[in-house]
């Protein structure tokens, strides 16, 4: 022990330095100065200061008292509960807003609705922002020739069936295989937006074939199950 | 005790060695960083720009070297390793050597760890843009070049300790603390998280897959953070500004308390990159809290470095060192009360995903890092070429540069990263839907604007950075390479490195600190009631300890003291100290059955094509813009879909939750758009009409001419099946033959619809069979399949890695006590 503080007493032949050393008498009132040299560095040894003390306890106190009120008692909820709560929540909002919807709507309300201007512009918006990329601007589900991914909406060929709730639903739920056709879009969008976007669709479509006469398309799978006739929005 | 005079030629030709290549690295990092940067706002500098460059002699849709996926990684491993590894390195080096009054002990290692190290950043530089990477976040590197690593690291551990051994000085500096702390964590972290069973000569697969996985993953990324660019440079600090101001350091009582609490604490911290995700609860609350713990112990050393200016303020104004080396300890301060506050779980549901990120890393690699090296250099160059600084105005000029560089980047990405998550959560009238666009937020001007702003911030710092490069290459001209010889006072106490294991295990503060650990760690994991006897132990064991040290404080202090003349048992609890943190929070994830990990949905296997594709997805570097789990938070749900379980992602080897949204979130895709979409996008994003238009994602068109790598695909499977992936057993031919079924099953999709392919096809099939060979078929089936998973009944799964330990997870307790409250 007594070897410890043994003091530099010949300092260093080319330390740059040297000079600056401070001397004991020099510290300021209740300052200690260790008496060891490393390459000319020093050290004080002043005290911690008390209020990086209190954060450093305060954090470790907070650590402990959280972990038993969360571990012990039952008054915190875990993430997944409290998710769960206001999941449920936007859940059965969705669903009253779809049987809302459901409850007044079919063929002839919707054709009815596409005749509505206000309702076929908010119907245009949604269509810009959500479906453009695959059916085009002008619904051809082409971009200057080439293909795009969706089926033309401004002929009178319609796979998934041509009646208003046909198309209504097929928005909704999405074709029977995603990975070939589309999404379905009631994650994304309200029963409103649905009937906004399938009336500005019935509508431009109508425009654009002048009315002629709708059809199945062969590969139709309508064709396949003739029985399966609009049925209502489904697994809602 | 002996003493004696001797005389000492310092190494100080490495340290030059090592500063110019951390210049000229640094360069090269930065550069990345900036293009990089500025990909993120026009997608054309993934390599259209060449075209304009070139006058249009290079034609490009874009340049798969340098598409952001994998300059990113190229940026990430330039600053860290190359630049502050070589930085680090320098002023390691120079110090060490003074502080311990020898010269470095083997030439020879320190020549192998030199040329060794820039061998090893050669390699990186050219396969990540190459493509060849392990697809975690600065641990990309293919394992080759990972066992080069860590024998260049181990040279430099040897030759340092026994440097130490050699020491003229009998007891350790506070910065050679530091300086031990790196090198043993660094090889601890590096070696875990690098463990892979490879599959060829440049791809393996890491031993940990899912939730495993990430938790080692930011185990090791968060401590890299700390003991690459934390840990080194503080000794850097404690050594460099006391020399710069010739002040005594602030507090010797600090330097101990902040070092031992600083090592310990860190450790744990890893799991705040994963809060509110699929992470279970405990190891968040874990990686939270001892973030928060951890603010006090890094001001500790922001304090000391500090407050050792007091006294010296004028310097401020004269001496460009003394500037950088404030302004970057203050840098320091702020990313380090940045860090604990980002990890507050409700405080991270904004931030994480975002850009404030990324502000937070730069404030402290351009600021910490990146001051510190300057000022460093600034000091050492006029030492090593034996003149002055070539110019002082210039340095001044570069500080103010780089200052404002800074402040710029790091606002802007508050900015950005607050606004854009504003914008996504944002919710219509009714609370039920999102109304913003992943694309539509990215591209807003407080989102897109401020990355702009970031991007110049970051030139202003490359040019701030070029400037150094200028002053230290003119001043190391103007003067002569000096190595600087000096005569010191030797002295050799009895005590030096003569600590016997039982004096360093057995003592009061040693007893009391383990004793006390034994019980906070029983707490973690005991059953209810014994947790909490636990937890009162381990209040006891602090008051008694608090007690003893009252009571013998000449005993506690004096022992510390012996300990630090005696370097070998000092590591060891370092390492000890290091050890623990991680231990505690591994183990019981790694060996906690498979079946507890699942929950109620298990991932369903990939098809070898979509392994194939996974790959490709990997290589490609999408993690570093779209991660695939979706937190638990409302907003989230209601965007992506479902919030992601640990079972869904159990055999990602590796997981591929990532840290960064550029683009969307990706664990939902499977499923979600049609194969020609995807083909469509992939070729270019904004081929496709509506939000994708404003996409600055880049195009891939390689991936519609390289080919799939079908003949790996047994070895793959193979390795999987090693790490317990539970493939049926298959034949080589019949891998094969599924992957070219389902290729060309999905090749059929793409040519029905009559996407555009790179060569003339005559018919469909023609088409078809072209793309059944093509990467991006493989890459589509991947994408299709994200998100699959089967529904199980807890406890069905077979458990097929079985322990021998079997910790009791806090969680499940919680489980019990809310469904006992629910009854």
């Amino acid at each position: 022990m007594k070897n410890l503080n043994s003091k530099l007493t010949m300092p260093d032949s080319t330390s740059e330095n040297d000079s600056h050393l401070v001397t004991p008498d020099e510290l300021p009132e209740g300052v200690t100065l260790r008496e060891h040299v490393y390459d000319g560095i020093q050290e004080y040894d002043q005290r911690l200061p008390n209020w990086w003390l209190f954060t450093f306890y305060g954090a470790i106190v907070w650590f402990v008292l959280f972990w038993f009120i969360y571990y012990q008692t039952p008054f915190l909820k875990s993430d997944r509960q409290k998710l769960e709560t206001k999941l449920a929540v936007v859940d059965a909002k969705k669903s009253e807003e779809m049987e809302k919807v459901l409850a007044s709507l079919d063929n002839e309300a919707l054709r009815k609705m596409s005749q509505d201007a206000s309702v076929v512009q908010k119907g245009k918006e949604i269509f810009s922002a959500k479906c453009v990329a695959c059916h085009g601007a002008d619904l051809s589900a082409t971009l200057n020739g080439v293909p795009l991914p969706g089926l033309p909406l401004n002929d009178n060929v319609w796979k998934f069936g041509y009646e208003p709730m046909d198309v209504f639903n097929l928005v909704t739920n999405g074709s029977p295989d995603p990975t070939k056709g589309m999404i379905a879009w009631k994650a994304q969008l309200g029963a409103t937006d649905i009937l906004q976007v399938v009336s500005f669709v019935l509508k431009t479509n109508q425009e654009a074939t002048g009315g002629a006469e709708p059809k199945l398309a062969p590969d139709s799978p309508k064709l396949q199950e003739p029985a399966a006739e609009t049925p209502g929005a489904g697994d809602q | 005790m002996n003493a004696y005079k001797t005389t000492i030629e310092y190494d100080d030709r490495s340290v030059r060695h090592f500063m110019v290549a951390s210049i000229t690295w640094g360069l090269v990092a930065m550069l990345a960083g900036v293009i990089a940067a500025f990909q993120l706002n026009f997608w054309e500098m993934n390599g259209k720009f060449l075209e304009t460059v070139t006058f249009g002699l290079f034609k490009s849709e874009g340049l798969q070297y340098i598409t952001f996926g994998r300059l990113r990684p190229l940026h990430t491993n330039a600053a860290i390793f190359a630049f502050v590894g070589n930085m680090m390195f320098a002023g390691i080096y120079y110090s060490t050597q003074r502080l311990c009054k020898c010269r470095t002990a083997s030439d020879l290692l320190t020549k192998i760890h030199f040329w060794g190290w820039q061998a090893i950043i050669v390699l990186a530089a050219i396969t990540l843009p190459a493509g060849l990477t392990r697809g975690k976040e600065y641990a990309e590197l293919i394992w080759p070049i990972n066992i080069l690593v860590a024998v260049i690291w181990l040279t430099f551990a040897v030759n340092f300790f026994w440097t130490l051994r050699k020491r003229n000085e009998p007891s350790l500096y506070v910065a050679l603390w530091f300086y031990i702390a790196t090198i043993i964590t660094v090889t601890m972290l590096y070696v875990v998280n690098h463990l892979s069973i490879p599959t060829s000569f440049t791809h393996s697969y890491p031993i940990f897959g899912g939730v495993q996985d990430a938790l080692v993953q930011w185990w090791y990324g968060h401590n890299a953070v700390a003991f690459f660019l934390t840990t080194p440079i503080l000794g850097i600090m404690y050594y460099f500004i006391p020399k710069s101001v010739n002040r005594p350091v602030y507090s010797y009582r600090l330097s101990i308390i902040h070092f031992w609490s600083l090592v310990f604490i860190y450790i744990w911290a890893g799991p705040h990159h994963l809060l509110n995700t699929a992470l279970p609860k405990w190891l968040q609350v874990l990686g939270m809290f001892f973030s928060l713990m951890l603010w006090a112990p890094s001001w500790g050393g922001m304090l000391n470095g500090l407050l050792t200016l007091r006294g010296a303020w004028d310097k401020l104004r004269t001496d460009p060192v003394v500037k950088f080396l404030a302004v970057g300890v203050t840098f320091y301060g702020m990313s380090t009360f940045e860090g604990p506050l980002l990890s507050i779980r409700a405080i991270n549901a904004t931030s994480h995903y975002t850009d404030w990120t990324i502000g937070h890393v730069h404030s402290g690699t351009l600021g910490w890092n990146g001051f510190m090296a300057a000022g460093m250099f600034y000091w050492l160059a006029p030492r090593l070429w034996g003149t002055k600084l070539w110019s002082k105005d210039l340095a001044n000029v570069h500080f103010w540069i780089g200052l404002v560089g800074i402040l710029l980047y790091v606002a802007s990405m508050w900015v950005s990263g607050i606004s854009q998550t504003l914008m996504l959560n944002q919710l219509d009238e009714s609370g039920t839907r999102v109304v913003n666009e992943f694309v539509d937020t990215a591209m807003a001007p407080s989102v897109w604007g401020m990355m702009l702003t970031r991007a110049i911030g970051g030139t202003l710092y490359l040019t701030g950075f070029i400037l150094l490069a200028i002053n230290i290459f003119k001043t190391a001209r103007a003067g002569k390479p000096v190595n600087e010889t000096r005569e010191v006072y030797v002295e050799r106490p009895d005590i030096q490195d003569r600590m016997s294991w039982r004096d360093a295990f057995r003592n009061d503060p040693i007893t009391y600190t383990g004793w006390h650990l034994l019980f906070v760690i029983l707490w973690f994991f005991l059953p209810p009631g014994a947790d909490l006897m636990s937890l009162l132990g381990a209040g006891v064991m602090a008051f008694l300890a608090i007690r003893a040290f009252r009571r013998n404080k000449e005993g506690w202090v004096g022992w510390h003291e012996r300990l630090l003349h005696n370097y070998l048992p000092f590591s060891v609890f370092v390492l000890i100290a290091v050890a623990i943190g991680g231990m505690v929070q591994i183990i019981p994830a790694v060996t906690v059955n498979r079946a507890k990990n699942v929950e109620d949905r298990l991932q369903t296997l990939y098809t070898p094509l979509e392994l194939a594709g996974r790959d490709i997805y990997v290589s490609e570097g999408c993690y570093n813009c779209h991660s695939q789990m979706v937190r638990t938070l409302v907003p989230e749900v209601l965007r992506y879909g479902d919030y992601s379980r640990l079972g869904e992602s159990i055999y990602d080897h590796p997981f591929q939750w990532g840290s960064k949204r550029t683009g969307p979130d990706l664990a939902r895709e499977g499923g979600a758009r049609s194969n020609d979409w995807h083909y469509k996008h992939l070729m270019n994003p904004r081929s496709l009409q509506g939000s994708t238009t404003k996409s600055r994602m880049p195009n891939y068109p390689w991936l519609a001419e390289e080919k799939i790598d079908f003949k790996a695909l047994p070895k793959k499977i193979a390795v999987q099946t090693q790490l317990g992936v539970p493939y049926p057993a298959m034949t080589r031919d019949e891998i094969e033959q599924d992957a070219r079924e389902q290729a060309l099953a999905i090749a059929a999709t793409l040519a029905e619809k009559g996407v555009e392919i790179p060569v003339e096809a005559g018919s469909p099939e023609e088409a078809r069979d072209y793309l059944a060979e093509r990467k991006m078929v493989a890459l589509i089936s991947y994408l299709q399949k994200l998100g699959a998973y089967d529904d199980v009944e807890p406890g069905s799964v077979p458990d097929n890695r079985p322990s021998p330990i079997m910790p009791d997870i806090p969680d499940d307790h919680k489980e019990q006590l809310t469904l006992s409250e629910a009854e």
